[in-house]
């Protein structure tokens, strides 16, 4: 072999500085570092609270209004609440936490901190401080793996209301899936209740993978519950099934209205929404299919 | 602090590793998944080196002091290890000459005037006046060459001495001198963990007699392996010998061992691993290898000779051999064990150009087969590293070329004996004879610097364990005819080899490349 060919073998597998990769079977033992928590507290104090609550009201509301034409219902059964609250809904969009948020009164909102994936908002150290600063977000961890220390106990003894997506992750097909048992048993070791909400609509808009709402101004529909709180000796299990049932119920108010999903409920006709049976495609496409809105029809807009 | 030895599954990132061949070396893409056992890093050598010889010398274990053993009108016999070991040969000054010029200290403090130094060359070569020189040093050798310098003849048969049988009938003869000395202090580097301890003296001050005890193809093939004293009926044999000596001789043992610095610093990459390889490692290679390549055949085999290793000594033992030894093997295998997971179908090897009998010599056919199916097979612990019925892939040019002064008895070996059979057990029977007590051989190791009529045969037996052991011998880039002659087959190129290895592991088998030199032993799960 000639010189040349002896240099460009010898060049195989190195770099235009002649460096090697290191063989996976060489490379030395590194013990798994434990993973560091992104500081959130900055994020807590009154300035922060202050841009923050002049992002979400002056740019956030305003701008997920403008792009969906959100309807909010059940307010009324908070006007009373006080003292840390968790609100639980379901997940489905990356609206739901701005809708939520934008659809509070500030007295919640201003005192409020949102459970964010550790995985997926916190992995990068610009997306960890923006969502931090314009949720108040904290990162809570969806594998038990990895055993980081979760900061919601401690919040809530600080006195911040919670907002939690107990799903865990947005859905994939629109519809519910069951609650993780992580927010019942907040509730009941803490002692916190719950204010049960439905988001209905947020899929159709912006399911997975978009990152702008579709356009039209789609509806979407936010159906708040009344507080649940838990027994003194309720168990967690329980609890938590009664959170979903809730959560249902609110799912159904949409297309059965307040008192139609009540006697649903008590007919026991209120399962988990969990979409038809059957291929894959049907649950998404009964999903995406527009609510009805009733909003008068705007006869300059031939779009509609 | 060093890192310990490993093994490597070469992966996608694995840059082309370097491999041994005969006087050269090349790198070569090994299939994905192959195991490459490295050894441990280089350890540490000892700073004040004088100091340690010292301190081992009054400090030893199982015996008194040397000062205290040494008194006025006393016979004392210094033997030291010949050149075979270590390899390449040490910088100088040797450790041998280093230790030797102690015990010389002592010796001439305590008005002792009865002084012979003795070459343990057994059956091996003698050692020219410039090789003893540069051994024993410039001072040792003015005083004592040439009447109270000099090597070991294991056919004088006026100085040798039986000093009796084993309880296996094993003859133990050594030279007189030897054995009617009051004190034998046995200088030794200790390589590989075969050498030293018991084999000191009941090999290197041997006669033929005394060695076709141990080096026979029963023995050899009872050795798993040779470089593993518990598992070897050869060192079972040295140590029934050693119990015979014990009665007659009294030997305070001096034994060194060496890290694994093997080559010089302008070739530094050879002990380096390729994926560390700077720039500067790159050129050298390119260029080291370039000018090989150009270079005459006899410049570049005397180039390569001349290259001495910059061992750093790791230890320094002194005392009863008993005693001593266990520490020296646990230096030994903390500078060259590596722990495998398992044997291969394949047992890759690339064998450089050097072995204990071609020191400023030709390496020929026989003796690279001694080296890659003995001492290379035999670097394990435990199982050997290719399976029983594997494959074994080595790489070396075999030229058909013999040194005349240095291996006489080989070059009618290898036109003669293997021309006829290649089966070791036939060999011994029907040749072993004849060529040990033939007159021109044994006149010519007297008196020449041939190695003795009957060492082919060891070489040959030397592999008789790899030869039982594995069902096929492929060697990369070999001379066919020599190749052939000794019964291996020959390939090209590696893929090629792999290829015809298939007939015999089939069409995925497991490989491992034994990473060597530096030296490795596989300690084989």
């Amino acid at each position: 072999m000639g010189l040349f060919g002896e240099a460009k073998l010898l060049a195989r597998g190195r770099d235009w500085r002649g460096r090697s990769r290191t063989p996976r079977s060489a490379e030395p033992f590194a013990p798994v570092r434990a993973p560091r928590e992104f500081p959130t507290a900055w994020a807590r104090t009154p300035a922060a609270g202050a841009v923050r609550t002049a992002i979400q009201r002056g740019v956030l509301r305003p701008l997920v209004w403008s792009q969906t034409s959100p309807e909010v219902s059940g307010l009324d059964l908070i006007e009373g609440v006080t003292g840390p609250v968790i609100f639980i809904a379901n997940h489905a969009s990356h609206l739901d936490a701005p809708l939520i948020l934008g659809s509070l009164p500030g007295r919640f909102t201003r005192r409020m901190a949102v459970g964010a994936a550790a995985d997926y908002f916190f992995d990068a150290r610009w997306r960890a401080g923006l969502t931090a600063l314009v949720f108040n977000a904290f990162p809570v961890e969806r594998q038990g793996s990895r055993r980081l220390r979760s900061l919601a106990p401690r919040l809530l003894d600080e006195g911040w209301n919670l907002l939690l997506f107990p799903e865990g992750t947005r859905s994939q097909d629109g519809w519910m899936n069951q609650f993780r048992l992580g927010t019942a048993q907040l509730c009941c070791t803490r002692g916190v209740p719950a204010v049960p909400l439905a988001v209905r609509g947020s899929f159709a808009a912006m399911p997975r993978g978009r990152n702008w709402p579709r356009p039209d101004r789609p509806k979407v529909a936010l159906h708040y519950g009344r507080p649940v709180r838990p027994d003194p000796d309720e168990s967690m299990r329980h609890f938590n099934e009664r959170l979903c049932a809730a959560a249902s119920r609110l799912w159904v108010e949409e297309d059965l209205g307040w008192y139609g999903s009540l006697r649903a409920q008590a007919r026991g006709a209120v399962a988990l929404p969990t979409g038809p049976a059957g291929a894959g495609w049907r649950r998404v496409w009964e999903s995406t299919r527009p609510l009805p809105d009733p909003r008068p029809r705007d006869v300059w807009d031939r779009r509609r | 602090m060093s890192r310990p030895g490993f093994v490597l599954e070469v992966d996608e990132r694995t840059p082309p590793l370097l491999v041994h061949q005969g006087e050269g070396f090349r790198l070569e893409q090994f299939p994905l998944g192959t195991k490459v056992i490295y050894p441990p890093e280089s350890l540490p050598g000892i700073r004040d080196v004088d100091g340690a010889i010292d301190h081992a010398l009054r400090h030893p274990h199982g015996m008194e002091p040397l000062p205290e053993l040494l008194r006025p009108g006393m016979r004392l016999t210094i033997v030291f290890d010949d050149i075979s070991i270590p390899l390449p040969p040490m910088r100088t000054p040797d450790i041998r000459q280093r230790i030797i010029e102690a015990v010389l200290e002592m010796a001439a403090a305590a008005g002792v005037d009865d002084v012979e130094l003795l070459a343990a060359n057994a059956l091996h070569r003698r050692m020219t006046p410039a090789e003893l020189k540069r051994t024993v040093g410039e001072r040792v050798y003015a005083s004592f060459w040439p009447d109270h310098l000099r090597n070991h003849d294991a056919e004088d048969r006026a100085n040798l001495t039986h000093l009796g049988q084993t309880r296996h009938g094993e003859d133990v003869e050594i030279n007189r001198r030897a054995a009617e000395s009051d004190l034998i202090v046995y200088v030794n580097v200790t390589l590989t963990a075969m050498s030293g301890g018991d084999k000191s003296v009941s090999v290197g001050l041997a006669s033929y007699r005394s060695l076709r005890a141990h080096h026979n193809v029963h023995t050899l093939r009872h050795s798993r392996s040779f470089n593993d004293p518990p598992s070897s009926a050869m060192h079972h044999s040295y140590a029934r010998m050693a119990g015979v000596l014990d009665e007659h001789i009294r030997v305070f043992t001096v034994e060194t061992t060496v890290n694994n610095d093997t080559f010089p610093a302008h070739v530094g990459f050879l002990n380096k691993r390729e994926w560390e390889w700077t720039l500067a490692d790159q050129a050298a290679y390119l260029a080291v290898r370039r000018a090989n390549e150009v270079t005459p055949a006899k410049l570049r085999r005397a180039v390569w000779h001349k290259t001495v290793a910059p061992y750093g000594i790791t230890g320094i033992a002194a005392g009863l051999p008993a005693e001593v030894h266990p520490l020296t093997l646990e230096r030994v295998h903390r500078q060259q064990l590596t722990e495998v997971d398992g044997q291969s179908d394949i047992a890759i090897m690339g064998l450089p150009y050097i072995c204990p009998y071609n020191v400023n010599s030709i390496m020929n056919p026989i003796l690279v087969m001694c080296l890659g199916m003995g001492y290379f097979f035999n670097l394990y612990r435990g199982r050997p590293i290719v399976r029983q019925g594997g494959a074994l892939i080595m790489y070396h040019p075999m030229r058909n070329e013999f040194h005349p002064v240095h291996h006489p008895s080989y070059i009618d070996f290898f036109e003669e004996v293997l021309a006829e059979t290649t089966d070791p057990a036939t060999i011994e029977t029907k040749f072993e004879e004849q060529f040990a007590t033939d007159p021109w051989y044994v006149h010519l190791y007297r008196n020449s610097y041939a190695y003795h009529g009957v060492h082919p045969f060891y070489m040959w037996y030397w592999g008789a364990h790899a030869m039982e052991h594995v069902g096929d011998v492929i060697f990369v880039g070999a001379d066919r005819t020599a190749a052939a002659r000794m019964g291996f087959r020959v390939a090209s190129t590696l893929a090629d080899a792999l290829e015809m290895a298939r007939d015999t592991v089939g069409s995925s088998p497991s490989i491992s490349y034994l990473h060597t030199p530096p030296l490795t032993m596989a300690d084989v799960r």
